[in-house]
């Protein structure tokens, strides 16, 4: 994605974005409401046009044949109501090109393969949320995509569908599928992702392997626990706050400092029973970035 | 193009296999024939209503000869009451008479004066507009009759000569056809058929018309669009639905058509009325398919094109009424034409692309208009679909995603600017 920009008149929801999505991988889309990735991802799909900025698949412009090699769950989904499982998957699948009885096929095997076997000709309107949610899921991955768009895809689910689905999301990918995958759910995508990329205000602020984006974030608190009912030393050199939570002491660090550092006033203090270095979730990773992109705290 | 015949299929099946196709096909010809029966019935049965006629006959000499005028004339339904007795004044009678039709015990009364072969008054009594039937179709020729035959008898001239000088004329209609023949026709069956197909034409097209745009209202509606966007462009799903829908329009008449046949081949007749294929030109049947499929095409991209700015049925009200008018002002405009098929007016009108399939095609009905004003309206209404497809393709692509705000007039003319 080279330079891709959209504006809805004075409104900007998406201002040159640059991004390399790593074939075979799954890619994290994320960020807040509001902050441009359906827009992003409707440019990919050419369900909008951007006002700027190309989108190469595989180093080629996308034009309508590639486009049937992408499968597409957009957060704004929905199913004919009045139509019965089995024909929606099967439409959705033609649609993509896949032949008449191939497409029937492969909306039975996806039915069973989600365990809606026995809903097969029943109409929509009988199901569930969380089972239109699947038959949703199905459709997007009928026609053997060689990348799959999902946007925002557990939201409303179980957390028993959820945990179904990243397995069968993993399982896609183990078949060479590329997966970009957004969601406002930073912890889910903790999860899963190889690569994300964080939006906020339609740019992009941190992008990258999930490794090369923690490496950007070094640790900034330690968990501690003692046998007894020990405190911490008040005067701790390094930490700028400290935090009693279910047992454990939670110490937030100063810029700079070594965790190992701290360990001998720690083990003075008492018998030490737990001494963990944090690694900064997602969430905090984001709410640093956006701090840091701001220029409200340097890099 | 494959993905274009998938949409037409699956719209073309989700409305064919659908309860609602199947009653509308059963039920259709029954409600037009309600449709175009009904009133038929209504005109000529107003007259023959069971109704009592109060009678002041103040010489006595008018009521025997006035009841077998009516029965003569056919009008058995027609009861008359005589008021006048021994010792009652004429002015007592009358008051009878008019308390009798305040009380409703009479419909409405007649007082033949005395002297009603000289003076040929007479006076009717009645309580509302809706009598006027009554005293002119019934009463008028009834008493005409007897004031006609009073003078001829006073003037003494024989039977044989009377029936002579009361002669009607005799009368048959004969419609020429193209083949140079000549067949005896009833007119009233021709017209009831031309209204008959212009009814279908104007119905089927607003309904099926409108289908799109609820079709199109409820893709947005039910979130399924962007998925559909995905996969298909917004003209080709737009395409792909005015298609399907149209097909099973045409399906419908369709089998009305092979029914209608099938009856009219084996002599069924509905009441009075035998079905009669004869009626049905070539020329008449072509213009039927090809008026209802271009009047369709029209209506059903603008339809479409508005649909897909709307969120919900109730958004789409406001740009229904006004595209419905396009058909309901020809309609309103038909007795105008049939008065004078080939008036400039009649021309210039039935050429307008929103009038011509029910306009055109009621010329075609009546008359054969010349063949460049069928070829040039069909024309007209060509380019006129394609220049509406162009619009509503505009108005797809840009409403399709748009949620939120219910449109108007206003946000559709920027849309389109744009």
């Amino acid at each position: 994605m080279r330079g891709v920009s959209k504006h809805y008149g004075e409104k900007r929801a998406v201002d040159n974005v640059d991004l390399d999505i790593p074939r075979g991988s799954i890619y994290g889309f994320l960020g807040p409401n509001g902050a441009g990735k359906t827009t992003t991802i409707r440019a990919i799909m050419k369900i909008i046009l951007p006002d700027a900025g190309d989108i190469l698949f595989a180093g080629r412009p996308l034009d309508k044949r590639l486009r049937d090699r992408i499968g597409y769950l957009p957060e704004e989904r929905g199913l004919y109501r009045k139509m019965k499982c089995v024909d929606q998957l099967a439409y959705l699948a033609e649609l993509k090109g896949v032949g008449r009885r191939d497409a029937r096929q492969r909306a039975d095997h996806w039915l069973e393969r989600m365990g809606l076997s026995e809903w097969r000709d029943r109409q929509v309107d009988a199901l569930s949320k969380g089972m239109q949610q699947k038959i949703q899921f199905a459709a997007t991955f009928i026609f053997e995509p060689d990348l799959v768009i999902l946007d925002e895809v557990f939201s409303g689910l179980d957390p028993l569908n959820i945990e179904l689905l990243r397995d069968m999301i993993l399982e896609e990918k183990d078949k060479g599928t590329t997966v970009i995958f957004s969601t406002h759910m930073l912890s889910e995508a903790e999860k899963i992702c190889d690569a994300i990329c964080l939006i906020e205000g339609g740019e992009v602020i941190v992008d990258g392997t999930m490794a090369d984006v923690r490496a950007g974030f070094p640790l900034r608190s330690v968990r501690v626990a003692w046998d007894g009912n020990v405190e911490p030393p008040a005067e701790l050199a390094g930490v700028l706050h400290r935090e009693f939570n279910e047992g454990t002491w939670q110490l937030t660090l100063a810029e700079g400092i070594d965790p190992p550092t701290l360990l001998p006033p720690l083990t003075a203090a008492g018998p030490l029973t737990l001494f963990s270095a944090n690694r900064p979730t997602l969430n905090e990773i984001f709410l640093e970035a956006v701090a840091r992109h701001r220029g409200e705290v340097p890099a | 193009m494959s993905r274009v015949l998938t949409i037409v299929r699956k719209e073309y099946l989700e409305r064919v296999k659908s309860k609602s196709f199947i009653i509308g096909t059963v039920l259709g010809p029954v409600l037009m024939s309600l449709v175009i029966v009904v009133p038929l019935l209504v005109a000529n049965s107003g007259a023959d209503d069971e109704r009592t006629i109060g009678v002041v006959d103040v010489s006595g000499e008018f009521f025997a000869p006035l009841q077998e005028a009516l029965a003569d004339q056919g009008r058995q339904g027609v009861r008359l009451l005589p008021l006048n007795s021994e010792g009652k004044s004429t002015e007592q009678c009358v008051e009878d008479l008019k308390r009798m039709i305040l009380e409703e015990s009479v419909h409405s009364g007649v007082v033949i004066a005395d002297d009603f072969i000289d003076s040929r008054e007479i006076a009717f009594y009645n309580k509302s507009v809706s009598s006027l039937v009554v005293r002119d179709e019934i009463l008028r020729p009834a008493l005409n009759r007897l004031l006609r035959e009073g003078r001829f008898a006073r003037v003494e001239v024989p039977d044989t000569l009377f029936n002579y000088l009361a002669a009607r004329s005799d009368w048959t209609s004969i419609s020429v056809t193209a083949e140079g023949g000549e067949e005896e026709q009833d007119e009233a069956v021709s017209f009831a058929m031309a209204f008959t197909l212009i009814m279908i034409i104007y119905i089927m097209v607003i309904m099926y018309g409108s289908h799109t745009l609820t079709a199109v209202i409820e893709e947005k509606s039910s979130r399924m669009v962007e998925l559909l966007l995905a996969s298909v462009t917004p003209g080709n799903l737009m395409l792909g639905k005015v298609l399907g829908i149209g097909l099973a329009g045409l399906t419908q008449f369709g089998i009305w058509a092979g029914a209608f046949f099938f009856l009219s081949q084996r002599g069924v007749s509905v009441g009075e009325v035998t079905l009669d294929v004869g009626f049905l030109t070539p020329v008449i049947l072509v213009s039927f398919v090809v008026f209802f499929l271009l009047g369709f095409f029209l209506y059903a991209t603008l339809y479409a094109g508005f649909g897909a700015m709307c969120n919900t049925v109730q958004d789409s009200q406001q740009f229904h009424t006004p595209l419905a008018m396009g058909l309901v002002i020809p309609m309103l405009l038909l007795s105008l034409v049939l008065r004078a098929p080939d008036s400039t007016l009649s021309v210039v009108l039935s050429l307008v692309p929103l009038f011509s399939p029910v306009l055109m095609f009621m010329r075609v009905c009546v008359e054969t208009p010349p063949l460049w004003q069928i070829g040039l309206s069909w024309g007209l209404l060509v380019i006129s679909i394609w220049l509406a497809s162009r619009m509503a393709g505009k108005l797809f692509r840009m409403g399709i995603l748009m949620y939120g705000a219910s449109p108007n007039w206003a946000t559709l003319f920027k849309v389109l600017r744009d």
